[in-house]
């Protein structure tokens, strides 16, 4: 099938892999690159990208800003990502996160008859039903999703644990064993490897937001009509399962992300990022 | 917006409350402030009694004009078993000067630094007619399948006398994770460590982060 399709892709096209990989050396235990330039090793404290938008109950606007404060560059992170969403589309997710990589990574080296598809299960709907909770949950003093189910918290420590107690400590207790599991169920088990992403990443949700909204300013991976001949090889190809065949293929933006595994597959050139002339 | 959407959104929010609502009982978060007066945990981290083993992740960062070295110790009767961890960088690019665990001290500790602890805590065996903590000249029995150690023959015959009333409970009550400066030797920070019955937790780690 490969030597059917166009192989004159870009940099971002052909790299993909490599480019997680090397997100992964750099950000993950044991180097810790990134975190490193501030006190810190890993997604926690100053880096949380998470916490920062969850209010709780009983707390004051002063400490919610301080919240911003305390993880300032998280803060930064995540503006960052839903800035360059809105104009670019969802590169941070598709190429740059070193969690959401390594769990599609992951589950490439998975062999296909273990791999669980969840394609069946609609994406948008439940990570806004999870999102709901997550903002609101702790707002009116039910509990906390946040910190408690964490990919960002558990991938960085399945990189660390081999070389660090204090991230494998992070496993000896029901609370990581089931962030494990749903990381190892929704993330390596996974066909495509993104169900985590697509179903529970809190900052997915926001970004497919932004992403949405500045379809009409950005760019985009889209289908020409014209030449879509309605195959459905790109649908199989899509880790997030964001494109639906009807007469043409149709892409929903609020799963899709720039990976371009479908206009990598694709024989009729009927998909590409950016716009085709009309 | 479609039945199968609305009905997987519906799920979606049905197990996510379920998942914000329930709290596993054998970890908690303690979030501090080391003082040089002597600090406070923002809520007590409130844990489960009778589990084997548990870990707490004690963060806390130092208030200015602080700045020493302090011990980190474990109180509280019976005794726990604990190891203490501090999260640092696998390779240290020494890009900042962090303060470092060596023997359960933490050392050099500046103003606005940020610590993350794990202690992993492993409560003894209990004596279930008297409380008393495991020791060598404990005798063990089984009963219905499981094990039972006693202190002595006279917490054995009553406990044979109505075994019904005697379960394994595990520790409870007040435990401390204590900070005491190296030099003065006052507490520079109090973590309160609460072993709960099951039926008491309804209201723990409400406020986690």
């Amino acid at each position: 099938m490969r030597a059917d399709t166009n192989t004159n892709k870009g940099f971002f096209v052909k790299y993909r892999y490599w480019i997680i990989i090397g997100g992964i050396l750099l950000l993950m235990p044991p180097l810790s690159l990134l975190f490193q330039f501030s006190q810190d090793s890993n997604f926690c404290g100053t880096w949380c990208p998470r916490m920062f938008f969850s209010w709780r109950k009983g707390m004051t606007g002063g400490e919610f800003i301080i919240g911003f404060a305390r993880s300032y560059l998280g803060v930064a992170l995540v503006f960052g990502v839903l800035i360059s969403t809105f104009f670019l589309g969802r590169y941070w997710c598709s190429h740059m996160c070193p969690i959401g990589g390594s769990m599609e990574v992951g589950s490439k080296i998975v062999p296909d008859f273990l791999k669980i598809n969840f394609s069946g299960v609609p994406s948008s709907p439940v990570r806004y039903g999870y999102l709901s909770v997550y903002l609101i949950a702790p707002a009116i003093g039910i509990g906390s999703l946040c910190c408690n189910y964490c990919n960002f918290a558990t991938v960085p420590r399945i990189f660390g644990a081999a070389f660090s107690p204090a991230d494998l400590s992070y496993f000896f207790r029901t609370a990581g064993l089931i962030n494990l599991g749903l990381v190892v169920v929704l993330g390596f088990l996974a066909k495509g490897g993104r169900a985590y992403c697509n179903f529970l990443c809190p900052i997915g949700a926001l970004d497919a937001v932004s992403n949405r909204l500045g379809l009409r300013f950005g760019k985009r991976v889209t289908v020409n009509d014209a030449k879509c001949n309605a195959c459905g090889v790109c649908a199989k190809a899509c880790p997030t399962w964001a494109i639906e065949i009807r007469e043409k293929a149709r892409i929903d933006q609020l799963s899709c992300m720039p990976c371009r595994e479908c206009e990598k597959v694709c024989t009729k050139e009927a998909i590409r990022y950016g716009r085709f002339k009309k | 917006m479609s039945i199968k959407k609305t009905i997987f959104f519906i799920l979606s929010v049905a197990v996510s409350l379920v998942a914000a609502d329930y709290r596993w009982g054998d970890s908690a978060h303690s979030i501090g402030l080391i003082r040089a007066k002597g600090g406070e945990a923002r809520h007590p981290a409130t844990l489960q009694s009778g589990d084997t083993g548990y870990t707490l992740i004690a963060t806390a960062t130092v208030l200015p004009p602080y700045k020493g070295n302090a011990r980190v110790v474990l109180e509280g009767e019976p005794k726990l078993d604990y190891k203490i961890h501090l999260s640092a960088p696998v390779v240290d690019l020494k890009l900042h000067r962090k303060p470092e665990l060596r023997n359960d001290i933490l050392y050099d500790l500046q103003p606005r630094d940020r610590i993350a602890l794990w202690v992993l805590m492993k409560p003894p065996v209990l004596d279930p007619v008297c409380g008393m903590a495991y020791n060598d000249k404990f005798s063990k029995h089984t009963h219905d399948g499981k094990d039972y150690f006693f202190c002595s023959e006279h917490c054995l015959e009553t406990f044979r006398q109505a075994p019904e009333k005697y379960q394994v409970t595990g520790v409870r009550g007040k435990y401390t994770l204590a900070f005491y400066d190296t030099n003065t030797g006052k507490a520079v920070l109090s973590v309160p460590v609460i072993f709960k019955a099951k039926g008491d937790m309804h209201d723990a780690g409400r406020h986690q982060h």
